[in-house]
């Protein structure tokens, strides 16, 4: 009998196992409830968990949402409600990136000892306050008209996003009926374009071309190559909107030549170019308030030459973020180091609460590229914008820019760009559009920038 | 009102866990309290070293092994020289193959033999004589009766304030449910509609569960009382708690399961007391071994020829209106199988009999695609097997070859893998393979440390939510704490019977009762950590509050193999 005992030790090792294993359990709901709770999938949630919620503020403390009478109601102005709809998010999670669907425990007041349906005088609303302007936002809805596509504007000394408009976007208090979609036109209509898509960069690419040249080819400033409007490259023709003879870097920027920042590219070479690529932060994400941004990628279609040269300007298989590129050209403007872009400003409200703030109260930054770059692509961007035909539309801003024109093939219109900034350092902003489908960039994506641009100095 | 009763449901929710606590608490004292006093039952007189020899247990193996329950030093006595022990009929010695035999009173012995007063036992070189505990003198026999008997009416005392306890558990429990069935909303509102709070057949409903589960744990507790005159209702108060949540948590939809479930529950209580009175006879439990394993043999191959396959799994007999999971129901037969008296394991040390039937049940096991029940018999195939060889390298070679098993049904039963495919990654296949357990986790978050409240729960709508999810469950609509406090509950059963094993008449029941307990915790185990995504999905049970039938009878009647065979204290010798 005394051996049975002993042996029957095994069961205490059984229950000693079980309980540990519990009390992970608890630890693991405790580190994650929140989270888990929070999902699109919890009936607990989609019943009525936006009904008393915390507030949604501007960065002027407007209000863009906020519950009464056990509804969410959000801001007057249909426009701004139109403009912010990717940023504050609706009440079922169709938008993934928004505030609504990703803090919406702040706003919800989850907390882990009560769970879901704590009573009304024990949960802490959290109220949020956004770096967003929503009157710029509104500007940049109204520039848009009907074309899709994205804007995004930040600080780059501070990384407050000052404004975030994502196209198509509908207006929240009157849904249109999405059955009735015939043109396409809701298509992509819960996606925030800024931090969600991807899109083929065309000639702003070739900021990125040229900061790989700078910091990898000594001879980057002095060397020259010859714009006849085609090149053969391992047997496939680059081709050039001109004829722009012999032609060095500065002036391949401001005439946007693809046989210069394509021969830069080949002679750089693919290892170098994915290098500087991920040194830019290409196939990361960014992390904005705990969020990620969908990724930049540059990969190739082939290891030829010819490929790598497309890729040089902007083709090929690259495909580059909206807000991504805002870091980039934001890192220009700051001598080289990117300040990641936050979108909430505080969060108020709650005691108890464990605050997931923290972080965001901090300034995430990361050195793109070495100063000499960033100050020989400043005064390279300045020169360009200067004698471009857009330069009025920036006049007196000090902008740096780049527009961009990206070929899509199907026998669809090309994607405009814009990316820029101004360096005066009274206004430290960056800005970058892409609108689907318009066509040049410097005709259908510039002025969208430049207004917003425009209102965000002028303020 | 709307107001009244939102914060009497708010106290509720409070109050579940610190009841629960209670139970717990009490069931753990009591436990601790009934363990044995270290009393010797006779004693042996050592002539030549003029020296009494305690006997403390109703089986003792004397030797000169280390690990002998009465150890003699001598290079005369074998290792495991005999057994002494007690039956019905008396004490009785027996020669476990020693070298040198063993004389009673000076004749040798071939088959057990019956031990008087002042009888003569030779082992070896040694002389003992048969006495009374008494002859040990004031040092050993100071067990006064009548500080006894008062702790017997504080034990009875204890228990009826137990089973009081998991009565008002389950009281507060069908009034949240009650209430929860006025709970309506409108769009965004949660409103209360109590127009027809009293005519309802929520009502009814609600405290019919209640009473019935009431009305059923009293009856048990005086059939204990009254005529097993049994002390200790402990575990039956855990069994009550944790089925009688089961019942009722199921019962909030109003489903006909509840049927099924509640008597299940009464037909398990009756195998329960059945199985207790079966085996209360050490003989006839030593022999209705055989037929026991025969009729799982049996049971398994009816299983495989003529089961239909629900999902995914191939366990189920439907017998007319009747459903039922034989394997479920060979658990219980496993618990017997593996059990075996001290003198049968002193001389047939194999166990090879017994690995052979092990091998058979799992093998049917994978063959019917319930891998979640062979882990389970797996584990307790273990834990009987070290109980009676105790040897590791048993355990180490049947886990060598476990894992080898795993390795090919992995390889060969896509199934399976997927499973493995998604663990720890739920919430990326939240649509597909990790449906289940992302629910459950979500579900389980949602609940906070006091739940959502009984009957507003969201996932057991999920398929197979009552079932393979009911830990969750009981995590969103009771809480953490309430859910915790059950998992405890089920370490206890376990740590229950280890207890009663080393209070037991024989090492049969010990190692039934440890491979009872072992069975239950186990499958709690695989349950609550499948569900949450700690390991994989296996789909198997939660004891006794789940729903299923078998499963609950099945649970019942190993709580039965947990408990029995608990001696008495005191053993005068039949003349």
């Amino acid at each position: 009998m005394k051996n049975s005992r002993k042996r029957s030790i095994l069961l205490v090792l059984l229950v000693l196992f079980f309980l540990s294993g519990v009390g992970f359990l608890a630890f693991e709901l405790y580190m994650n409830a929140a989270n888990w709770a929070l999902k699109p999938f919890n009936s607990h949630l989609s019943l009525n968990s936006l009904a008393n919620a915390g507030k949604i503020f501007d960065r002027n403390s407007v209000i863009l949402a906020e519950s009464a009478n056990s509804k969410r109601i959000y801001n007057k102005d249909d426009q701004i409600r139109k403009a912010l709809f990717h940023t504050v998010g609706d009440e079922n999670f169709n938008v993934a990136t928004s505030i609504q669907s990703k803090f919406r425990d702040q706003l919800f007041g989850y907390n882990f000892f009560m769970g879901v349906d704590s009573p009304e005088f024990l949960r802490e609303h959290h109220d949020i306050t956004l770096n967003v302007d929503s009157r710029l936002c509104k500007t940049a809805f109204a520039k848009f008209s009907s074309h899709k596509g994205a804007i995004a504007c930040y600080n780059y000394k501070t990384g407050e996003l000052l404004c975030m408009v994502s196209m198509p976007t509908y207006d929240i208090e009157n849904p249109p009926n999405f059955k009735k979609n015939t043109d396409g036109q809701y298509d992509g209509i819960f996606m925030n374009k800024a931090m969600s898509s991807s899109y083929t960069p065309g000639s702003v690419f070739k900021i990125v071309t040229a900061m790989s040249a700078l910091e990898d080819l000594p001879d980057a400033t002095t060397k020259k190559f010859t714009c006849n409007g085609t090149e053969i490259i391992n047997g496939q023709p680059i081709t050039c909107m001109g004829n722009h003879g012999s032609i060095g870097l500065r002036d391949g920027l401001r005439y946007s030549c693809n046989i210069v920042l394509g021969n830069f590219a080949v002679a750089l070479g693919k290892e170098r170019m994915e290098k500087n690529t991920k040194k830019l932060g290409f196939g990361e994400n960014v992390i904005m308030d705990s969020m990620e941004v969908k990724s930049s990628s540059y990969e190739l279609s082939s290891k030829s030459k010819d490929a790598i040269a497309w890729s040089g300007i902007g083709q090929d298989n690259v495909l580059l973020n909206p807000i991504h590129m805002l870091t980039i050209v934001g890192s220009i403007a700051n001598d080289g180091v990117a300040v990641m872009p936050k979108l909430i400003k505080e969060v108020t409200g709650g005691f108890l609460h464990r605050k997931f703030n923290d972080n965001t109260q901090k300034k995430s930054e990361r050195r793109y590229m070495s100063s000499e770059t960033a100050q020989i692509l400043t005064e390279m961007l300045s020169y360009t914008i200067k004698n471009s035909r857009i330069s009025s539309l920036f006049s007196g801003l000090d902008v740096c820019a780049k527009t961009g024109t990206a070929e899509v093939g199907a026998g669809k219109k090309p994607h405009a760009w814009v990316a820029g900034f101004s360096k005066n350092k009274k206004t430290p902003f960056a800005f970058v559009a892409v609108v689907e489908n318009s066509g040049f960039g410097g005709e259908h994506a510039a002025p969208i920038a430049a207004a917003v641009l425009r209102e965000m100095c002028a303020a | 009102m709307q107001y009244l009763v939102e914060t009497l449901l708010f106290f509720a929710r409070i109050l579940l866990p610190l009841v629960s606590f209670i139970i717990v608490f009490r069931s753990f004292r009591s436990l601790r309290n009934s363990r044995r006093e270290k009393v010797p039952l006779i004693s042996l007189y050592n002539k030549i070293l003029r020296k009494s020899v305690p006997v403390m247990f109703w089986e003792n193996s004397i030797g000169r092994s280390k690990s002998s329950d009465i150890i003699l030093q001598d290079p005369t006595v074998s290792r495991d020289h005999a057994v002494i022990f007690r039956r019905e009929k008396g004490w009785l010695v027996a020669d476990t193959g020693s070298r040198l035999g063993v004389l009673v009173n000076g004749e040798k012995i071939k088959e057990p033999t019956s031990l008087y007063l002042d009888d003569v036992v030779t082992i070896g070189g040694n002389t003992l004589t048969v006495k009374r505990k008494e002859s040990f003198g004031d040092g050993f026999d100071n067990s006064s009766l009548s500080a006894d008997s008062v702790k017997r009416k504080k034990r009875k005392f204890s228990q009826k304030s137990l089973l009081f306890f998991v009565n008002i558990f389950h009281l507060i429990l069908a009034f949240e449910i009650y209430l929860s069935g006025f709970r309506k909303t409108k769009g965004h509102e949660i409103v209360r509609d109590f127009k027809d709070i009293f005519d309802s057949e929520k009502f009814l409903w609600c405290l019919s569960s209640f009473f019935v589960v009431f009305v059923m744990s009293w009856f048990f507790f005086l059939i204990t009382v009254i005529f097993t005159k049994r002390q200790n209702f402990e575990l039956e108060s855990i069994g009550i708690f944790l089925s009688g949540i089961g019942i009722l948590l199921v019962g909030a939809e109003g489903i006909e399961q509840v049927y099924t479930q509640i008597a299940s529950f009464a037909i398990g209580f009756f195998v329960f007391y059945f199985l207790i009175w079966l085996i209360k006879d050490l003989e006839r439990a030593v022999k209705l071994r055989l037929a026991i394993g025969l009729v799982a043999v049996f049971l398994f191959i009816i299983n495989l020829v003529f089961a239909k396959e629900y999902n995914g799994a191939k366990n189920w007999i439907f017998l007319g209106p009747i459903s039922l999971q034989p394997s479920e129901l060979i658990k219980i037969a496993f618990v017997f199988v593996g059990a075996s008296t001290l003198d049968k394991l002193q001389t047939a040390k194999n166990l090879s009999a017994f690995i052979a039937f092990s091998a058979f049940c799992i093998a049917c096991l994978f063959l019917m695609r319930d891998f979640g029940s062979a882990c389970v018999f797996f584990v307790a195939f273990l834990i009987a097997s070290f109980m009676r060889s105790g040897s590791i390298r048993t355990i180490i070679l049947s886990c060598s070859a476990a894992a080898m098993g795993a390795f090919i049904v992995l390889k060969f039963k896509p199934y399976v893998a997927e499973r493995f495919s998604v663990w720890r990654h739920v919430f990326e296949h939240a649509q597909e393979a990790g449906y289940q357990q992302s629910r459950a986790l979500s579900y389980s978050a949602s609940g906070g440390l006091f739940g959502v409240g009984a009957g507003n729960g969201a996932l057991k709508n999920i398929f197979a939510g009552t079932s393979d999810l009911m830990f969750p469950v009981v995590i969103e609509e009771l809480g953490l704490l309430v859910a915790i406090f059950v998992a405890i509950t089920f370490g206890m059963i376990a740590l229950f019977a280890r207890s009663c094993s080393e209070r037991s008449r024989s090492t049969f029941y010990s190692i039934a009762s440890c491979t009872a307990g072992a069975i239950i915790a186990f499958q709690a185990c695989l349950h609550i950590f499948g569900s949450t995504d700690i390991l994989p999905l296996t789909g198997v049970t939660l004891p006794f509050l789940s729903l299923g039938g078998s499963s609950l009878v099945s649970v019942w009647g190993r709580a039965a193999g947990v408990y029995k065979g608990v001696g008495r204290q005191d053993l005068s010798f039949k003349k």
